[in-house]
C-alpha cells in the first residue's frame, strides 16, 4: 500500500480529460528564450500563427479584430514569426531585461 | 475444426493473430520475423482477415501507428526483429505508460554492428524494462499459444499492458513444427473481442494521450506501472489456466521442469536451446549424471519466488546466457543477475554459474552441453563455483584428462 498525496495523483494512463480552455496542470511559458512581437498595423488576420502555434497561444480576440497571444504557454519556438505572411512578427530576447537581472518564475 | 499443421514459428504467429480478430496491423519488413507480416498480408488480401493492413516507413512509424490505434481502442499486432527493435524504442515507454495493450512479436536477430543475422536475445532483452509483458516460445507450437495468451493478459481490465511475444529467429521463427490450431469458436471462447476502459478514444468525452506532467507527479506514474506489474502474476496464472482448460495444453505458467526428479545439476534458459537441452540431459541422464533443466517462460514479470522455490532443489544451475550485459554485474549476461537476486534471499541456494551462449546466431551443440554439465559437476564437487561467467566453446583449456571422450562428454561422467 501507498499514500500518494493528493495534489500528485496521476489519471490512469496519464490520459487526461481535453482541456476546453486552457491546461492548468502545465505552465511552459517559462522555457521560452525568445518572445514574439506583434505589430498589430502590419497584421492582416492571414490566421497563419493561429493554425501554425503548437500550443495554441495565438487566438483571435473576442471581437474578432486582432490576434492576441499567451504568454503562459508560448515556448518561444518562433513558428510563427516564420510563417507570418506580413512581417508583422517578431521576436524579442526574453532575458533582456533593461536592469540585466534574469528573472524566472518557478521552473516547472 | 481443430487441425494439426506444419508451420514455422512466423506462420504460427500469424495464425494465431489471424484468430484473435486482431483489427489493425503495421508491418516494415526486417528478416526474419517478416514471414510473419507476409502471411497476414496475404491473410487481408485473401479476405481471410479484416484488418486494418498498414505498412509503416519505418520500426518507429510501426510502434506509433499502432500506439494510434491502440489509444483508439483497436485490438492491434505489430513485429520486429533486431535493430528494428532498438530503432523503434522511442516508442515503448509511452505504449505502456498510456497502459495500452499492443502486442509486437520479436523474433530475435542479432544486434548491428556488424550485421549478423544470427538469433540472440539482446535486441528484446535490452527493452525489457520499459514496462511491457515478455516472455519466449521454444517451439511454433508455443509461439502460437503464447500469442493468444499475451493478448489475453494484457487486455485484462486488472492489467491493461502490452506485451513482447518473442521467438528465436531462425530457430523457432523458420524450421517448422507441428502446431495444434484450435477451432476459432474455442479461440473466441478464450480471448472475447476487446473491450478497453474509458482511457481511450470517445468523442462523448474527448481526451488527451501522453500529454505533459509534471515532474513531481513522474513518481507516481512510475508507481502505477510497477503496481500492475505486482497485480500481473495472479491474472497471469488465471489466464493460463483458462487456455489449458480451453485448447487442452498443460503449460505452466512460469517455469517448466524437465526430468528435475531427482536432480542435482540443472540448466536454466529460455527460448529455441531449450530443444537441444532437452536432448543433452537425457543423453547425460543415459551416462548416469543426474541432470534436468528448467525452462523459463517469462521475464517480465520476473517469476522470483517460483525460481528461488524451484532452484532450491539442485545443487548446481548452469544459467544458459544469450543475451549480452557488457560490464554488467555478472560480467555476461541479464539472466544469471535475476536469478541471484530471486534466490538471495532464500534459506537454501544452490550453486549457481552463466554460460555465454547461442550469441549471434550460433547452435549450441550437444558436446557444448556436456561441457557446461563438467563445470557443473565440478562445481557441486568442489562446493564452489570457481568462475560467474563462461564462454562456451571459447574457454582456454588445459589437455583433456584422462577418461575424457572425444565427443566432449564431461571427465566426471566418465569417473561414475
Amino acid at each position: 500500500m501507498f499514500d500518494i498525496p493528493k495534489d500528485r495523483t496521476v489519471p490512469f494512463g496519464c490520459v487526461t480529460p481535453a482541456p476546453l480552455e486552457e491546461q492548468p496542470m502545465m505552465i511552459t511559458g517559462n522555457w521560452r528564450e525568445y518572445r514574439p512581437v506583434i505589430d498589430q498595423e502590419k497584421c492582416n488576420l492571414c490566421m497563419n500563427c493561429v493554425a501554425f502555434c503548437p500550443d495554441a497561444c495565438w487566438q483571435v480576440d473576442a471581437a474578432d479584430e486582432e490576434v492576441v497571444w499567451n504568454a503562459k504557454y508560448c515556448k518561444g519556438c518562433l513558428v510563427c514569426v516564420t510563417e507570418c505572411s506580413t512581417e508583422a512578427l517578431s521576436k524579442a530576447y526574453e532575458l533582456d531585461f533593461p536592469d540585466g537581472v534574469v528573472r524566472l518564475e518557478k521552473p516547472f | 475444426m481443430a487441425k494439426e499443421l506444419t508451420l514455422s514459428g512466423c506462420a504460427a504467429a500469424a495464425q494465431a493473430v489471424k484468430m484473435a480478430r486482431v483489427d489493425v496491423i503495421c508491418s516494415y519488413p526486417i528478416r526474419p520475423y517478416t514471414a510473419a507480416m507476409m502471411e497476414l498480408a496475404k491473410m487481408v488480401n485473401e479476405g481471410e482477415l479484416d484488418a486494418e493492413f498498414i505498412h509503416g516507413e519505418g520500426e518507429h512509424a510501426q510502434l506509433s501507428v499502432v500506439y494510434g490505434a491502440s489509444a483508439a481502442g483497436a485490438r492491434v499486432f505489430t513485429g520486429s526483429a533486431g535493430v528494428g527493435v532498438t530503432y523503434a524504442f522511442e516508442n515503448y515507454s509511452p505504449i505502456s505508460g498510456g497502459r495500452l495493450p499492443v502486442q509486437m512479436m520479436i523474433a530475435d536477430r542479432a544486434l548491428d554492428p556488424p550485421g549478423d543475422f544470427g538469433s540472440e536475445h539482446t535486441d528484446a532483452m535490452s527493452a525489457r524494462d520499459q514496462g511491457w509483458i515478455m516472455g519466449w516460445a521454444e517451439t511454433p507450437q508455443e509461439a502460437f499459444d503464447n500469442h493468444l495468451i499475451n493478448y489475453r493478459i494484457g487486455e485484462d481490465a486488472r492489467v491493461m499492458l502490452p506485451q513482447f511475444v518473442c521467438q528465436d529467429g531462425y530457430f523457432v521463427s523458420h524450421i517448422p513444427g507441428k502446431v495444434k490450431i484450435p477451432d476459432q469458436a474455442q479461440v473466441d471462447e478464450f480471448l472475447p473481442p476487446y473491450r478497453p476502459g474509458r482511457h481511450v478514444l470517445d468523442p462523448k468525452q474527448p481526451c488527451s494521450h501522453g500529454p505533459q506532467i509534471r515532474p513531481d507527479q513522474g513518481a507516481i506514474m512510475d508507481l502505477q506501472r510497477a503496481q500492475a506489474f505486482l497485480d500481473l502474476p495472479p491474472v497471469i496464472e488465471e489466464v493460463i489456466d483458462a487456455y489449458n482448460r480451453i485448447m487442452g495444453r498443460s503449460y505452466s505458467p512460469w517455469l517448466e521442469e524437465f526430468m528435475t526428479d531427482d536432480a542435482e545439476i540443472v540448466f536454466f534458459l529460455m527460448g529455441a536451446h531449450t530443444a537441444t537441452a532437452r536432448h543433452a540431459v537425457r543423453h547425460l541422464r543415459e551416462r548416469g549424471v543426474k541432470a534436468g533443466l528448467v525452462k523459463l517462460r517469462f521475464v517480465r514479470p520476473w517469476p522470483s519466488e517460483q525460481v528461488a522455490r524451484s532452484l532450491a532443489k539442485f545443487k548446481a544451475v548452469g544459467v544458459i546466457e544469450t543475451s549480452t550485459s557488457y560490464g554488467g554485474s555478472m560480467r555476461g549476461g541479464n539472466l544469471l543477475a535475476e536469478v541471484r537476486a530471486s534466490i538471495y534471499d532464500a534459506p537454501k541456494r544452490p550453486l549457481t554459474t552463466s554460460f555465454m551462449a547461442g550469441l549471434g546466431g550460433d547452435v549450441i551443440p550437444l558436446q557444448e552441453f556436456y561441457w557446461m554439465a563438467g563445470k557443473l559437476l565440478a562445481a557441486v564437487k568442489a562446493g564452489r563455483v570457481e568462475k560467474a561467467v563462461y564462454w562456451a566453446g571459447l574457454e582456454h583449456e588445459d589437455a583433456p584428462a584422462a577418461g575424457a571422450r572425444s565427443d566432449g562428454a564431461p571427465v566426471a561422467v566418465a569417473v561414475h
